[in-house]
């Protein structure tokens, strides 16, 4: 339901950030998406919401194709995803419940629905009793959970994680994994992506994706990870266009 | 009904901005009203002027009245002549006895009346100007019993210079001031908008079309537009107000102009947050 077949994909001025990507995740899934600083992770889960377009290639999300899709449609290919951010992209002047709403309310879901579907959500996460609060009034892991609620309200097929917990302490990192778990375990495919490492420990099962230098390096699960050296010319792939 | 609430939470929030946003909505308009206000009394007075012109075509003792009559009905008809009235020998005199005033005693012994009658013509409004004027009096003086045509050439020459002189002046410093106004309006809306980017790139991200955030933002800026120009038609009213009742009795706006001023205000809401928010929204 997530599939990349053969992407390419590089930002207008600058050298390609990825290259040839061949990967697919299936409902339910739960992915780890690794690799070193700057090697493209963001940049990856930017195609799959379509906030970036491939140069090459074809990205798939439920039944929308990145070769198909007008602009009109994108929004509608979105609510299909759940998004969180490192920095958590909360509206500061809105309440918990406020921020949460927010993600049916611009679906035009009916309001009753919104209010049922919102006090789920922050349940779900361990919010309940702090939907009148601002974002500001809760500690970062709380604002976090806050953000994943309102990726999850929507009841999407897949919850796209970039770095979800870089700035969270260990412990609190540690907590969110299992909040996503969780959900996971609910039938929402998660793909997380992180360079926090320690979060892969006693994972070993768990799928694991590994990009570096535009290419993706390694596929399969934690424990058997074994990235083949990236190619010589890996920060020199040919240029876009 | 959503975007309309989206807009006015927007509007609570983003308080800085939106009071920029008004603010400098409502003096650009202002500034522009006191323009308008300024040009409306310009040309109250120079109506005022124009109402005084009058050719005078005076006639000579012996001519004869059938001809002056049926010359009466011809000048009546020439185009932009509003009404003739015959002034006899007597009539004249009694005018000039009463312009002069104390000194009339001066006139009380003449054996014959010096004052010529004549014809005062007066022009309709819009033909009160040299051209219009001369034609008239050209066509009057080749009238046999005319003795003399006169209108006040060199007064009327200075009135047309002076119109002409503030329609120019007024299209070029409306013009510049509605430039000013524009830059400075979407400046704040752009301000404003771009405040907001991080609001609109989180709409994105939960998948709000670009029509419910255009919505959302129109509505805002409609609002915030309207706002303006309500605070530019208060100050317009207190400004007439003032000169009303302390100063001198100014030409003030109708209220169709105050309602005017108002809509100004919505349109540039709509316009600039359109405008501006056409440029971020197209960037996926
Ligand atoms: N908006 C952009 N415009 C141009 N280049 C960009 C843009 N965003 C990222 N890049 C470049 O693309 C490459 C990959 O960036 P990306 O953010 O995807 O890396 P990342 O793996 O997420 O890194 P990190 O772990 O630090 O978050 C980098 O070389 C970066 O400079
Ligand atoms: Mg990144």
């Amino acid at each position: 339901m997530i599939e990349f077949s053969n992407v390419s994909a590089g930002y207008a001025k600058g050298a390609r950030v990825l290259d040839g990507i061949n990967f697919h995740i299936d409902k339910g899934e739960f992915v780890f998406l690794t690799g070193p600083s700057g090697s493209g992770k963001s940049t990856l889960l930017k195609l799959i919401y379509h906030d970036l377009r491939p140069l090459l290639g074809e990205i798939r999300v439920a039944e929308y194709s990145s070769r198909r899709i007008s602009r009109r449609k994108i929004p509608y290919l979105r609510r299909k995803l759940g998004i969180v951010f490192q920095d958590f992209g909360l509206l500061e002047s809105r309440t918990v419940g406020e921020n949460v709403a927010f993600a049916l309310e611009v679906t035009g879901a009916p309001r009753s629905f919104i209010r049922r579907r919102v006090s789920e959500a922050l349940e779900q996460m361990g919010l309940g009793g702090k939907e009148c609060c601002y974002p500001l009034e809760l500690s970062g892991g709380e604002q976090q959970r806050v953000a994943i609620a309102r990726a999850l309200v929507g009841e999407p097929y897949a919850l796209i994680a970039d770095e979800p917990t870089g700035n969270l302490d260990p412990g609190i990192s540690r907590e969110i994994l299992m909040r996503l778990e969780d959900i996971n375990a609910m039938g929402m495919a998660v793909l997380l992506a992180t360079h926090d490492y320690s979060l892969l420990k006693d994972r070993d099962h768990v799928r694991r994706l590994y990009v570096s230098g535009g290419r993706l390096i390694y596929d399969g699960p934690t424990g058997s990870f074994a990235p083949e050296a990236p190619p010589a010319s890996g920060g020199n792939l040919p240029p876009v266009g | 009904m959503r975007s309309l609430r989206e807009a006015l939470l927007g509007f609570g929030r983003a308080k800085t901005m939106s009071f920029f946003a008004i603010v400098s909505t409502g003096f650009s308009l202002l500034a522009l009203g006191m323009f308008a206000l300024a040009l409306l009394n310009l040309n109250t007075l120079i109506r005022y002027f124009e109402s005084k012109v009058e050719i005078v075509v005076y006639i000579r003792d012996n001519a004869d009245t059938g001809r002056v009559g049926m010359a009466v009905e011809d000048l009546g008809r020439v185009e932009g002549v509003d009404r003739v009235n015959f002034v006899s020998k007597e009539e004249a005199l009694e005018h000039f006895r009463r312009d002069l005033g104390a000194d009339s005693d001066l006139l009380q012994d003449l054996e014959s009346n010096p004052v010529p009658a004549s014809l005062n013509i007066t022009m309709k409004p819009g033909y009160r100007d040299t051209l219009h004027v001369q034609a008239v009096a050209a066509r009057a003086a080749e009238l046999s019993f005319v003795e003399e045509v006169d209108y006040g050439r060199e007064w009327l020459r200075r009135m047309d210079i002076f119109k002409h002189v503030v329609s120019v002046v007024g299209v070029i410093s409306g013009a510049l001031l509605s430039l000013v106004a524009l830059v400075l309006i979407s400046s704040a809306i752009k301000i404003a908008v771009f405040s907001r980017s991080r609001e609109i790139f989180i709409m994105k991200i939960v998948g709000a079309t670009n029509g419910y955030i255009r919505r959302a933002f129109l509505i805002e800026g409609v609002l915030k537009g309207t706002l303006g120009g309500a605070l530019a038609a208060g100050g317009i009213f207190a400004i007439t107000e003032l000169f009303n009742r302390k100063l001198i009795p100014i030409t003030g706006f109708t209220d169709r102009y105050y309602l005017y001023t108002v809509a100004a205000g919505a349109l540039l809401g709509l316009l600039g947050s359109w405008i501006s928010l056409g440029r971020y929204l197209r960037r996926i």
